[in-house]
């Protein structure tokens, strides 16, 4: 099993469920590596003064935020501990709610939470207890220094932790402009497209749907590698050949022998200069 | 497709070697596999210049551009047959029990520890206190390169010719030159430093535009650095034939002195550049120059 990615406990109330926190998704799309056209060398990427172009070693980097055009203010580490949340170990619940009211534009991204030694059983009563009540929890959680709204619901058979947008994170409708205002559709034309919905009304199953660009792509990269388009990385005139370490050793052995000097007499025969020299 | 291990069989001796696809030198596409091929192959020349040397490894495990460590003390993973030499540290009040890569099952070990860089003492394990060579480092001071390096190589083999003591060059694979002068009878490195560092001096005097003695790097500028103070038992210098790193797998290379007054003459650094492959080659024509400097019996001259 993947190692948690985090662990504390959830706490409300005077109970505490210590837990172990993991991905619940594995995103899965293609990453590309910048080559050189000319000969597919890797590229690495340099952090330069934008103003004279020489390099910046990652010591020497701080951080500044920009208060006016071209403007700085410089935020040191010990500034930022400070103002950092404390690691705290736990994830507070503040309040139940129901699922339907929580938009989906608020979840960012979900974690299952897997009980840690010894709390199964408080871990299975608030996982029956919401299953039960029809309510998920909001709470606040840290990780890597960051606080985060989270909302905790049961999914499938664990329980499950979603970061959530802070409120004012959310673009208010009102700064959209096209949105139409109160235009009514007509009875006739509103049942036809009820009825165009009812049509293709179906159960949700995701696994209908797939990544069709992704699959093509794979397919090419397959065909590619097999064939000879590959973009293999430059090698120097001795790179990428074979090794056969079996016939250096016997080449090196048989030179040995030649030369006469069986490698274990070499540090007698220091001794013995020594003991003359002496 | 290669193994991610292979288990070899050296002269009795069984040995597991890992990672051998792994790009070493990223610039040449050079691989750990190449490194270990090229210390199987250049055995024969180094084996002598190692055998019975503390030998500091300068280990480079994600390769010759990434993060290095030197390593003294013989790790305690070390197989049961590697052969080590207690030597006394002053520095750390204690013994450093150090490798010794006295055979080719040795050399191998270190190579696939990825110890790029091999350094050793001038003296032999069994007697660190009586150097068996002399050396200086010649480093070139930009945008002083290694053929100023030449010039003053040349400067000091006139001065040895002199006293009818032989010397070799050897480039040190990296920037610069090194010249030695082998012994091979007892002596201390309080004789040899001052030798060195005397000789240093004179030429620093002769050739004030070419010759700095002292290591402050801003005097260097333009000229040539001669370090005397190599000559010392707590000091090693990167062994001939050991590879360096650098963008390429360039070798610290056992080289004549006609090569050097070839290069000088014509200007030509690159004629002083040799890579792995290049070292075999001339390793298996002209055989190992420098086997002299380990037999070689010679006295310096007491200093005036």
């Amino acid at each position: 099993m993947a190692r948690p990615m985090w662990n504390g406990s959830i706490s409300f109330g005077l109970v505490n469920v210590p837990i172990k926190m993991f991905n619940s998704v594995r995103k899965k799309t293609l990453h590309f590596n910048q080559l050189r056209a000319s000969d597919g060398c890797r590229i690495r990427l340099k952090k330069v003064c934008s103003s004279d172009g020489a390099e910046v070693e990652n010591e020497n980097i701080i951080r500044g935020y920009e208060v006016s055009p071209e403007r700085y203010v410089t935020i040191t580490e010990e500034e930022l501990q400070v103002l950092n949340p404390k690691t705290t170990r736990s994830i507070d619940i503040e309040d139940f709610v129901s699922l339907e009211e929580i938009d989906p534009l608020y979840f960012e991204q979900s974690y299952y939470l897997v009980p840690d030694k010894g709390a199964a059983k408080a871990y299975s009563l608030l996982f029956a207890a919401m299953k039960k009540t029809n309510k998920i929890a909001i709470a606040r959680i840290v990780m890597r220094s960051k606080q985060y709204l989270a909302a905790i619901r049961p999914a499938g058979r664990a329980l499950s932790l979603s970061t959530m947008y802070f409120a004012d994170e959310i673009i208010s409708q009102d700064d959209l402009e096209a949105l139409p205002e109160d235009i009514a559709p007509s009875e006739r034309e509103l049942a036809m497209a009820e009825q165009l919905i009812s049509s293709l009304s179906a159960p949700f199953e995701p696994e209908k749907y797939k990544d069709e660009y992704r699959e093509k792509m794979l397919d090419l990269i397959e065909k590619k590698a097999e064939g000879q388009a590959v973009t293999l990385q430059p090698a120097a005139p001795e790179g990428g050949k074979v090794i056969d370490l079996m016939a250096a050793l016997e080449a090196s052995l048989k030179a040995m022998k030649k030369e006469g000097a069986p490698e274990t007499e070499k540090p007698a025969r220091a001794r013995r200069k020594k003991a003359g020299a002496q | 497709m290669p193994s991610k291990k292979l288990t070899v069989d050296i002269q009795g001796t069984s040995l597991t070697l890992s990672n051998l696809e792994k790009v070493f030198y990223p610039h040449a596409g050079f691989t750990k596999g190449q490194v270990i091929d090229y210390y199987i192959r250049i055995a024969p020349a180094l084996l002598p210049d190692l055998s019975n040397r503390p030998l500091t490894m300068k280990r480079y495990p994600d390769g010759a551009t990434a993060k290095f460590f030197y390593q003294k003390q013989c790790p305690e993973h070390r197989p049961d047959w590697l052969q080590t030499a207690p030597v006394w540290s002053e520095h750390n009040d204690d013994h450093i029990d150090f490798c010794l890569a006295n055979n080719l099952p040795s050399l191998v070990w270190a190579a696939n520890l990825a110890a790029l860089e091999l350094h050793t003492s001038l003296s032999a394990a069994n007697d660190v206190l009586c150097p068996t060579m002399l050396v200086f480092d010649l480093d070139p001071g930009p945008p002083a390169s290694i053929l100023e390096c030449c010039q003053v190589a040349l400067l000091l083999k006139a001065i040895f010719d002199q006293q009818h003591l032989q010397s070799f060059p050897k480039t040190s694979g990296s920037k610069g030159l090194q010249v030695y002068v082998p012994l091979n009878t007892p002596v201390t490195y309080d004789i040899t430093k001052d030798c060195a560092r005397a000789i240093a001096q004179l030429l620093e005097q002769q050739h004030p535009e070419l010759v700095v003695s002292k290591m402050t790097k801003k005097l260097r500028t333009g000229k040539v650095f001669v370090d005397w103070s190599q000559n010392d038992d707590h000091k090693t210098t990167v062994c001939a034939y050991s590879l360096r790193a650098r963008e390429q797998p360039t070798v610290s290379t056992p080289v004549s002195w006609p090569e050097v007054e070839q290069a000088f003459k014509n200007k030509n650094a690159q004629l002083l550049v040799f890579e792995a492959p290049q070292v075999i080659t001339r390793f298996e024509q002209l055989g190992d120059l420098f086997a002299p400097v380990l037999t070689l019996k010679q006295e310096l001259p007491p200093l005036k």
